[in-house]
């Protein structure tokens, strides 16, 4: 029998099921998700960083560790983010002990040897010192001793972690 | 002119496709969860320990009791503007000067310093109680910065020889030096 294909019909074709073609997107989530895995930290963020200041880099590996937070920025001395003292007052201050931070930590000390007699949660004494790369040494062994000084001797400076 | 269409295009090779959905919906989920997750920035921590502070009568009755003779060290590394200065309890009895590690085109010389603690290390190994520990203090009048302090102590801390990590003075204290 003779075939004649007809012009009309030559680009109808019948409406196929419409596709995506997912392969290359599956590739790069494959990348995505390995590099997130390697990035992956088991612990979260323990501690956020204050936004104005920028830490030290050390080469340190040791794990961040919880503690009273103690936060040296360029204007102002924070205690668990709450400003007691100016950076500024630091250099006209007598001798190495800042009167309102040392009432601040104090208070805070006098809590948690309250917890231990209450609930026996065993007070560290842990202090997590953050100050910005740029604090000057004076100002930075002046926090250090008002915090030895009132109850918290176990000093954590916290630094970026310089990879490799 | 009459032509058949081929009998192979009739057959039609079906395109088998696996159905990859599931797997988009699984990635679609891990993703978010491991983007919340993730640590760019690595914090660390540098321990510095306090021996914790005790009231007038405790001490004095430390201060009294008999103590054996320790010969200490004392190391001790004293940032300057002009450069480290290391000294220790032996040296300041002597009377020894000792030349200050300068610095090396305006910047902090931390390799040569590691190396000169490499070197007191490698001399004193045995002979002192105190060979883990180490003071750092800062001229007080100098600007010394924060960034400074930290990177002594990396310097202080190990040191690479031939490939391998040697722990130098891992304890460090810092001093408050002379106002």
């Amino acid at each position: 029998m003779a075939y004649i294909p007809s012009h009309k019909k030559r680009h109808k074709t019948t409406p196929k099921e419409a596709r995506l073609q997912l392969t290359s997107m599956m590739d790069m989530f494959t990348i995505i998700l390995v590099f997130l895995l390697k990035t992956y930290s088991t612990q979260g963020q323990l501690i956020n960083p204050s936004q104005d200041l920028t830490l030290p880099t050390s080469a340190v590996q040791n794990p961040v560790e919880l503690g009273l937070d103690v936060t040296v920025s360029g204007d102002w001395i924070l205690v668990n983010d709450k400003p007691v003292e100016q950076t500024a007052n630091l250099e006209t201050l007598d001798g190495f002990i800042i009167p309102r931070l040392q009432e601040e930590v104090m208070k805070y000390a006098r809590e948690a040897e309250k917890m231990q007699v209450k609930y026996g949660a065993a007070f560290s004494g842990k202090v997590t010192i953050q100050g910005d790369k740029n604090l000057p040494y004076r100002d930075l062994i002046k926090v250090m001793a008002t915090c030895g000084q009132s109850n918290y001797p176990n000093m954590r400076l916290i630094v970026y972690t310089e990879e490799g | 002119m009459a032509y058949r269409p081929s009998k192979r295009s009739q057959k039609g090779e079906e395109n088998v496709h696996t159905d990859i959905t599931p797997m988009m919906n699984l990635m679609v989920v891990l993703i978010p969860l491991l983007l919340t997750s993730a640590e760019f920035v690595k914090l660390g921590v540098i321990e510095i320990n306090l021996p914790p502070a005790r009231s007038g009568p405790v001490q004095g009755a430390i201060e009294n009791m008999p103590q054996e003779e320790n010969l200490r060290l004392d190391l001790a590394v004293t940032i300057t503007s002009r450069g480290f200065y290391i000294s220790s309890s032996l040296a300041v009895l002597r009377g020894d000067k000792g030349e200050p590690i300068e610095l090396k085109e305006g910047q902090y010389d931390y390799a040569r310093l590691s190396q000169t603690l490499y070197d007191i290390k490698q001399k004193a190994e045995g002979k002192f109680p105190d060979l883990h520990q180490i003071i750092i203090m800062a001229n007080m009048t100098d600007n010394i910065d924060y960034q400074t302090v930290v990177s002594t102590m990396d310097a202080a801390r190990t040191i690479r020889v031939n490939g391998e990590t040697v722990e130098l003075f891992p304890e460090v204290s810092l001093s408050a030096g002379v106002m």
